[in-house]
């Protein structure tokens, strides 16, 4: 027993659980960075960020006053310089609707591009969550550490948001802040925060469904096939089933992707702004103002009640499975 | 003459006097009287019973667990990391209440699994490191100790390889560097030999040995290679049918052990048997040529004594051969007669 231990001694003070949750948060995301699909799926998301942020720019430069529009308006005649004014003045008498109007239908394409890469996305993280710790008894190195399985479950938790910060948040607040960092007028700011706090408040419901859906789904199973086909058949195989018009109503909300389209349209009400802008606004066209009210009809939603029940049993149903299942074996 | 030959080719081994640590000082982090406490420690598993009403007094050092498959050693190294919920009773690790000081009572703990357990994808050096972040540490902190220890484990550059394509030595040592990792008070090892080659085994036998003595960490293990805990521990826990049937230090255990000698003698074995057998002594002839011989003397010097008055040639003498062993047999064998409480 000659051995000697040259090592260093580290004697310091354990960091806080916060530190901790936040390694294995950080890991997850680390990991995932380094695979090809994902950069990919950053790179669309944040090309769409831009796009709302050049839609925003684009729409403010034209039609302020002295702006592209006008200036472009003026070159072609009197008549385009009229109308150019008259969008102008639209703008100006109804800020609510053209403004709220405008980024709602932005954040509304946005969320539903964002929710799509999402999902693609934790389809690559989902089996690193649980399952591969389980199927490689990693869970026991977690949770015999200074860790509870709440530790561990919102350091998994800090993976699935990192995902959605990633591909949806972060592309939304950045479109939206560079928008208005270059709109001409207070009015782009102030009007474009209700649209920009119902699109953050989808993003929190859509953050907790599908988080605890993506936990529970990769605690299931002990392998990643297995995890990233139950994860496929729950996103479209049960959403593809609950597109059926037919199909009784407890069967759709069994799919999260149609609740959170239900939900998306309600809380994010495009069928409203689509209404306004044909009732509201003195459309030179009727037909243009009949368009925009069938659009908001065929965008309209059913009411949040019943999709927010459906997410809610399917969280509670995901998180009991989650914590049932967690325990080292 | 004999003798002088005698003294060149004798090596005599003693049970818990040598190689055991005995004698070591703890470090200062090492203040508590007891590095595991437990008081009516029980644990069922439907109608079963894994643990039953284990109270124990453990202090610090190198403590043995022994017992046979099912005994619940390992489902007592689990109610004691908080991997399993004691069903009823307390216990206490390092001082602190597995219960009301749920991860502090684990912040100095490292443990180290029988069954492989790593995280997919990530190298080992990266692995070992991630871990002591999961305690606490800082991530340079962390690097370092990784690689210290991956040193000390013997993993040489083979640490920068992915943990999924190690061997199963491989696996065990990694498995050993991350229980060590944040330099824990108290470690617990669930069978660390295991796949081992005869090189590698040694090496990790000499560092869990060391472990108490030069850095004061106590180490809980658990194993059936009952040669190895008698090498390294100074300490031992027998449990058997999730009740703990012996718990004494490896000196005590000896000193109620039957003296037993082994004599591997150069030559006229025959003779050897007679001389002995003419002092009294109960003498055994084994299948090896070896001789087996009850002494009620704690020493070998009368057997050495007895030797040299009878000229007789040089001898292989281990005393206490498999003394842990027996031991281990008796108290099993006690405990199923339902001797033990």
């Amino acid at each position: 027993m000659e051995t000697t231990l040259d090592l260093s001694r580290w004697r310091e003070r354990p960091r806080s659980v916060a530190y901790r949750r936040w390694t294995i948060a950080q890991l997850g995301l680390r990991q995932l960075l380094s695979t090809r699909l994902f950069r990919l799926v950053l790179i669309v998301a944040w090309t769409a960020g831009l796009l709302i942020a050049a839609s925003a720019f684009v729409f403010s430069q034209a039609v302020s006053t002295g702006g592209w529009l006008e200036t472009y308006a003026a070159q072609l005649g009197p008549r385009f310089s009229a109308i150019a004014s008259a969008i102008g003045a639209l703008i100006l008498l109804y800020p609510d609707i053209c403004v709220g109007g405008l980024f709602t239908l932005l954040f509304w394409a946005q969320s539903s591009l964002a929710l799509t890469l999402s999902l693609v996305a934790l389809t690559i993280v989902v089996p690193g969550l649980v399952t591969r710790d389980r199927a490689s008894e990693a869970l026991t190195v977690y949770l015999s550490r200074p860790l509870t399985s709440v530790d561990y479950l919102l350091g998994k938790l800090g993976i699935v948001a990192g995902v959605l910060l990633l591909t949806w948040t972060g592309p939304l607040l950045a479109g939206w802040l560079l928008g208005m960092v270059l709109a001409p007028g207070r009015d782009f700011i102030v009007y474009s925060l209700e649209p920009l706090g119902r699109a953050l408040l989808f993003n929190g419901i859509g953050l907790v469904s599908i988080a605890s859906l993506a936990l529970g789904v990769s605690a299931l199973t002990r392998t990643s096939r297995n995890t990233i086909l139950l994860w496929l058949g729950l996103w479209l195989i049960v959403g593809g089933i609950a597109q059926a018009p037919n199909n009784p109503e407890w069967l759709r909300r069994a799919s999260f992707t149609y609740d959170l389209d239900q939900i998306r349209k309600t809380i994010l009400k495009p069928a409203d702004a689509l209404r306004k802008a044909g009732s509201s606004l003195p459309l030179l066209d009727r037909n243009l103002a009949r368009n925009l009210q069938t659009m908001g009809n065929a965008v309209d939603s059913g009411g949040a009640a019943g999709p927010l029940l459906g997410l809610g049993v399917i969280v509670v149903l995901s998180s009991a499975v989650f914590f049932r299942r967690l325990r080292p074996e | 003459m004999g003798l002088v030959l005698f003294c060149n080719f004798a090596t005599v081994r003693r049970v818990s006097s040598e190689n055991a640590p005995t004698g070591s000082t703890p470090s200062p982090l090492n203040s508590t009287k007891f590095i595991i406490e437990t008081h009516q420690l029980c644990k069922d598993f439907g109608p079963q019973r894994a643990l039953d009403n284990v109270t124990l007094q453990i202090p610090p050092g190198t403590i043995g667990l022994l017992g046979p498959n099912g005994a619940g050693k390992s489902t007592f190294i689990k109610c004691l990391l908080n991997l399993e919920n004691p069903t009823h009773g307390t216990a206490k690790v390092l001082g602190r209440s597995i219960v009301s000081e749920n991860r502090a009572s684990r912040e100095r703990v490292g443990y180290s699994p029988e069954r492989d357990c790593h995280i997919g994808g990530l190298p080992g050096c990266d692995y070992v490191a991630y871990c002591g972040q999961l305690s606490g540490m800082s991530f340079r902190a962390a690097r370092q100790r990784a690689h210290e220890i991956l040193d000390l484990v013997g993993m040489g550059q083979e640490r920068y390889r992915s943990v999924d394509s190690y061997s199963t030595g491989m696996k065990q040592r990694v498995k050993l560097a991350q229980a060590l990792v944040h330099d824990p008070e108290l470690v617990f090892l669930d069978e660390p030999t295991n796949g081992l080659d005869p090189l590698g085994r040694e090496h990790i036998l000499r560092l869990i040995g060391s472990l108490h003595r030069e850095l004061g960490t106590s180490v809980v293990i658990s194993s059936h290679l009952l040669r190895d805990i008698e090498r390294i521990c100074d300490r031992v826990v027998i449990i058997a049918l999730g009740r703990v049937i012996e718990h004494e230090s490896m000196e005590a255990l000896a000193s109620r052990h039957r003296r037993i000698v082994e004599l591997a003698p150069a030559s006229e074995t025959e003779r050897f048997a007679g001389v002995l057998r003419a002092a009294g002594l109960a003498v055994e002839r084994l299948s090896n040529g070896h001789l087996r011989v009850e002494s009620g003397d704690h020493s070998v010097e009368g057997l050495l004594r007895l030797m040299a008055e009878n000229n007789l040639p040089p001898a292989e003498i281990v005393a206490n051969p498999n003394a842990l062993h027996e031991l281990f047999l008796k108290s099993l064998a006690d405990a199923n007669h339902g001797n033990h409480p």
